[in-house]
C-alpha cells in the first residue's frame, strides 16, 4: 500500500474542523452560500458545496451564524453573518489550531517545512 | 427554477421534519439557482448548467444525510457495545435451551428420535432469529428514545482476565462436550432403540421408564447444564472458585441420584432384567459397578477442578 491510498483519507479528516473555522472568519462580513464558497476557494480552502451548505445549515443552528433572507435582489439569497457566539467559537478555534502548530513544530523540530 | 432542480431538492429533503424541511429546501434551491446563475454567465446553455450544478452536489440521499438532524443508523456507537454482548449472550443460551426442551418433548411422543432431533435443530434457528430481531428493535427503540443514561458503564473489574497459559484448550472443551452430548443421547435413545437381541416389536429400555419423570429429565437438565458450565470455562480459558464450585454441584446433582436410585436397585428396567434373564447377582454386580463408577468419576472431576483451580489462583497472584 502506497502513501497515495491512504492520503485522501488523512487530508480529508484533516481539514474536517478547517472548514469551520474559515466559514466563521469569512462571514464576519455577511455573504450568502455561494459566493462564500467562492471567496473559500480563493483564499485556497477548497470545500465542496455539497459540504458548505449542510455546515452552514448546522452553524446557523447551533447559533454561531445569524442568518436572514434577502429579497430585495433579483433572486432570494439567505445572507449569514457570524454571532457573538460564533466569535467567540472562532477565537478558541483559531487558538487551538496555533497551540497544534506550536506543538508539531516542536515534535518535528521545527524544520517540518 | 425548473421540474429536475425541484425533484433533487425534494429528495434531499423529503426524509427531514417539518417546519425544518421547507427552509432547507429553499436554502438548497436558492443555492442552486445561485450556482447554475454563476455558470450560464460564464456562457453555459441553461439546462447544461442546472445539470452540471446537480451532478456536482452529487447524491441527493447522501446530501439528506448531511442535513439529517436523527441519526441514520439503528445502534450508535454509544451503546453498540452493549447491544453486541447483550445480544450474544442471549443468542449463546436461548436457542440451545430452547430448541434442546422442544426436542426433548417431541421425543417423549414420538417413538422415532430424528423427527424431534429436526424440530430441535428447527426450533433453535427460529428462536435465535427472533432474539437477534427483539434485540436490535429493542436497542433501537433506546438509541431513538436517547436513553444512554442507566447503561453498564465499563469499569476496570469488568475487564476480561488474561488467558494464563489457557488452562481449558479447545480440544478438552469439544471432548467434554462430545462426551456430554453422547450420553445425553444414550439416556435418550435407549429409551426406544432396544439392545435386547429378542426385544420383538416393542424396545426394552434399559433404564427403567418410570425414571423419566422426574429422575432421568433431571439427570439431562444437569448435563445440559454441565455443558454450559464447560462453555463457561472455555471462555474464561482457566478454572476459578465460581466453576469449580458449579461443577462441585452439578457433579452431586448427577452422582447423588444415580447412585441412591442404584442402592435401591431402582436402576434398570425390570423388562430388560426378565429378558437378558440376569441372575439376582448380576444385577446386584452392575449396581455396584454403576456405583462406583459414577462416584470415581464425579469425585475425579470435582478433585481435577479444586487443583486446577488453586494452581490458577496461585499464578494468577504470582504474576500480580
Amino acid at each position: 500500500m502506497t502513501s497515495g491510498d491512504v492520503l485522501p483519507a488523512h487530508l480529508q479528516e484533516l481539514r474536517r474542523g478547517t472548514a469551520v473555522i474559515a466559514s466563521l472568519a469569512a462571514l464576519r462580513e455577511p455573504n450568502y452560500g455561494y459566493a462564500l464558497l467562492q471567496t473559500l476557494a480563493d483564499a485556497g480552502i477548497a470545500v465542496d458545496a455539497n459540504t458548505l451548505y449542510p455546515l452552514l445549515r448546522r452553524l446557523e443552528e447551533q447559533g454561531l451564524l445569524a442568518a436572514e433572507w434577502d429579497t430585495s435582489a433579483a433572486r432570494p439569497r439567505k445572507i449569514y453573518r457570524t454571532s457573538a457566539d460564533g466569535e467567540r467559537v472562532l477565537a478558541a478555534m483559531l487558538a487551538d489550531v496555533d497551540d497544534i502548530r506550536a506543538a508539531l513544530a516542536r515534535l518535528t523540530g521545527g524544520n517540518h517545512s | 427554477m425548473s421540474t429536475l432542480t425541484d425533484r433533487y431538492v425534494f429528495a434531499a429533503t423529503r426524509s427531514l421534519r417539518e417546519p425544518r424541511r421547507s427552509e432547507i429546501a429553499r436554502e438548497l434551491s436558492a443555492s442552486i439557482d445561485e450556482m447554475a446563475a454563476a455558470r450560464v454567465d460564464q456562457g453555459e446553455p441553461d439546462d447544461q448548467a442546472e445539470r452540471e450544478v446537480l451532478l456536482g452536489l452529487g447524491d441527493p440521499a447522501a446530501l439528506a444525510v448531511e442535513y439529517a438532524e436523527r441519526p441514520t443508523y439503528l445502534i450508535g456507537p454509544a451503546l453498540f457495545p452493549v447491544y453486541w454482548r447483550v445480544t450474544w449472550l442471549i443468542l449463546a443460551i436461548a436457542p440451545v435451551t430452547v430448541g434442546l426442551i422442544s426436542a426433548l418433548v417431541e421425543i417423549a411422543d414420538e417413538p422415532d428420535v430424528w423427527p424431534g432431533i429436526g424440530e430441535g435443530i428447527g426450533t433453535a434457528f427460529s428462536v435465535a432469529i427472533q432474539v437477534a430481531f427483539w434485540s436490535t428493535l429493542t436497542f433501537a427503540i433506546i438509541e431513538r428514545a436517547g436513553g444512554t443514561a442507566h447503561l453498564p458503564e465499563w469499569s476496570l473489574d469488568r475487564l476480561p482476565a488474561l488467558p494464563r497459559k489457557t488452562q481449558v484448550t479447545l480440544a478438552d472443551t469439544v471432548a467434554s462436550l462430545v462426551v456430554i452430548g453422547l450420553v445425553i443421547v444414550l439416556l435418550i435413545a435407549q429409551n426406544f432403540r432396544s439392545f435386547v437381541p429378542d426385544g420383538g416389536d416393542d424396545a426394552i429400555a434399559v433404564l427403567d421408564p418410570d425414571l423419566w419423570s422426574p429422575w432421568l429429565a433431571l439427570l439431562v437438565g444437569v448435563l445440559v447444564l454441565s455443558a454450559a458450565v464447560e462453555i463457561w470455562k472455555y471462555r474464561v480459558g482457566r478454572f476459578t472458585w465460581p466453576i469449580t464450585g458449579a461443577t462441585a454441584a452439578l457433579s452431586i446433582a448427577f452422582a447423588v441420584p444415580v447412585i441412591w436410585l442404584a442402592s435401591q436397585d431402582r436402576l434398570l428396567n425390570p423388562a430388560f432384567v426378565t429378558a437378558l434373564d440376569l441372575s439376582r447377582d448380576t444385577v446386584d454386580a452392575i449396581g455396584v459397578v454403576t456405583i462406583c463408577v459414577v462416584a470415581a468419576v464425579e469425585i475425579g472431576t470435582v478433585f481435577d477442578a479444586v487443583v486446577k483451580t488453586r494452581r490458577a489462583a496461585a499464578e494468577s497472584r504470582a504474576t500480580e
